[in-house]
């Protein structure tokens, strides 16, 4: 049964222990499982059991957050490339961090778990102009716009998140392009996404990656 | 009473007439003189006269040295560090790119002759002369096990610290605990008599409590061992850390403890007790929407839970340029409202 090696492997994330998650995985490969199983009943449930918890429990750490989102995206990547046939992706997110900002960090937990999830990430990397955040999710046909901003003015600057708001209102984008925001800042005041034109928050990366799906589903439904 | 024996009261518990009153203005310096950061954070002198003014205006506590985030980065070699027209500065370069760096990365002989230490000891030896009997003068010095995050970034760092090999981690930490003793050293003999402590890695928002206790505590006791910790406060950068108060007591011996906003400020208070000095500090990224009644009432809020049996502080994390001076009044008139004693 997977179970077990879906316990084992909750336990290794959770005590941030990488190399005993690959284990679990490798363990799990050679009795026989498929890397869809491995995908799909064991990585995204870990994902999803991690998002469960910390609704229950907001004070789990980051860098179990962290290394949740390393080992899903890693296992994730070793896996596709064996799979049958490509999995079909959910949806596309452009994600960067707001203009001025060079922070990476919590960008990077939300891509590892969009990218388990069966996300297509386009990332766009740090220091991120508005314009381009718009262009690129034009270009690709993407969902959703994902802005970090680890700082109070990348957060609520003209520059940022307030100007991709003004663009989308501007080409008439906001019904296909949602804006989804995240960071520190954030977490200080739960209200402060409406005020720089958010659709939606997430106080950690690896909610972010629950809060972009849902933004996803809504804009194709 | 000066400003400074009422922090010492509140620390040792002795009678006073008000709570001490930190107002932590670190950005707004450059508005006040009218300059850009970048022209005000080269000039020690500038950043000085900001303090003093903004010291005389708004009529807290606390004097800040010059700071920046970047600025220890600085020190160790950064080349590049982004100012921004409307928020705090940033570093724009790594010193280590990639893990190979660290064998080579060096941390200098004597960091006051670095031309980047000038400016701090041009603030600080105004600042002593000035209000040195007088007032706290904060200075804030990176963790060693936080510094490498200023180095190669965080996400990288993380990655080393949490999944690299672990000589090569240890290694780095040992050159940042190097760099962090100069450091102290250096910020106590130019003027600075309040340290914060900046350790997000030793709060449990960030890493689990057997890590904590396992890898970060032992080099945070490497840190502070060699000078002591009565002037030192326990700050992992405005991340909650409630549950190793005790921990902190124990194996460090630090005493002042600087409350995140979004921790339980009445369990803190509990926790410390008597033993040592609560800092209770308002959400300031809350203040730049609030208005000057909302601003006055989490004022009181805090202060009603601190002030009780002494040992308290009230102060902010960094003001956010953002926040309204009206805001940044009103919270200042409030905390010596709420704050009487007597």
């Amino acid at each position: 049964m997977l179970s077990r090696y879906v316990q084992a492997y909750n336990e290794a994330v959770f005590e941030t222990d990488k190399q005993a998650a690959l284990a679990v995985v490798d363990g799990a490969l050679q009795d026989g499982y498929s890397p869809e199983d491995i995908v799909f009943n064991l990585v995204i449930p870990a994902v999803e059991a991690m998002m469960a918890r910390i609704e229950q429990d907001p004070d789990s750490n980051l860098a179990q957050h962290f290394m949740t989102a390393q080992i899903a995206s890693e296992v994730t990547e070793r896996m596709l490339e064996k799979f049958a046939s490509p999995p079909e992706a959910i949806g596309k997110v452009v994600i960067g961090a707001a203009y001025g900002d060079l922070h990476s960090l919590g960008k990077r937990i939300v891509i590892g778990c969009l990218k388990s999830l069966m996300v297509d990430v386009i990332d766009l990397g740090i220091n991120i102009r508005a314009e381009q955040f718009v262009d690129r999710a034009v270009e690709n046909g993407a969902q959703v716009i994902a802005i970090s901003a680890m700082m109070v003015h990348t957060a609520t600057g003209e520059n940022g998140s307030i100007k991709v708001r003004a663009l989308l209102k501007e080409r008439g984008l906001e019904d296909k392009i949602k804006l989804a925001v995240g960071g520190a800042p954030y977490r200080f005041d739960p209200e402060l996404y409406k005020k720089v034109g958010g659709d939606a928050w997430a106080p950690d990366g690896v909610t972010a990656a629950k809060v972009i799906i849902q933004l996803i589903k809504e804009v194709n439904a | 009473m000066t400003p400074l024996e009422i922090l010492a009261a509140a620390i040792n518990g002795d009678p006073a007439p008000r709570i001490p009153i930190f107002c932590n203005l670190l950005d707004q310096g450059a508005r006040e003189l009218n300059m850009h950061s970048q022209d005000y954070f080269a000039r020690g002198e500038c950043v000085a006269e900001a303090q003093l003014r903004m010291l005389k205006r708004f009529g807290h506590d606390n004097a800040w040295s010059l700071h920046y985030v970047g600025k220890e980065a600085e020190l160790l070699g950064c080349q590049k560090i982004l100012f921004a027209d409307d928020g705090v500065p940033n570093v724009e370069d790594f010193v280590i790119k990639n893990w190979d760096d660290i064998a080579k990365f060096e941390v200098p002989t004597d960091i006051t002759q670095h031309q980047a230490w000038q400016a701090i000891d041009d603030c600080l030896s105004i600042l002593r002369a000035e209000i040195g009997q007088t007032h706290a003068i904060c200075a804030y010095v990176t963790a060693s096990t936080t510094l490498p995050a200023l180095l190669m970034g965080m996400d990288n760092w993380m990655e080393l610290f949490l999944t690299g090999p672990v000589d090569l981690r240890d290694e780095l930490l040992r050159k940042c605990v190097d760099f962090f003793h100069q450091h102290i050293n250096a910020l106590r003999a130019a003027g600075a008599n309040v340290l914060i402590y900046s350790t997000p890695f030793g709060s449990p928002y960030l890493v689990g409590n057997k890590i904590i206790e396992q890898i970060v505590l032992p080099w945070m006791k490497l840190d502070l061992q060699p000078g002591g910790v009565d002037d030192v406060v326990y700050y992992c950068g405005m991340a909650p850390f409630n549950g190793v108060i005790d921990l902190v007591f124990d194996q460090l011996g630090i005493t002042s403890h600087y409350i995140s906003p979004l921790a339980d400020l009445a369990e803190a208070k509990r926790l410390i007790n008597t033993r040592g000095l609560t800092c209770g500090v308002i959400d300031d990224i809350k203040m730049i929407h609030w208005t000057e009644a909302e601003t006055k009432a989490e004022v009181k809020r805090i202060v009603e839970i601190g002030k009780q049996g002494g040992h308290f502080l009230f102060g902010n994390g960094v003001m956010p340029l953002a926040v309204p001076e009206v805001n940044i009044k009103a919270m200042i008139t409030a905390a010596f409202e709420y704050g009487q004693l007597t």
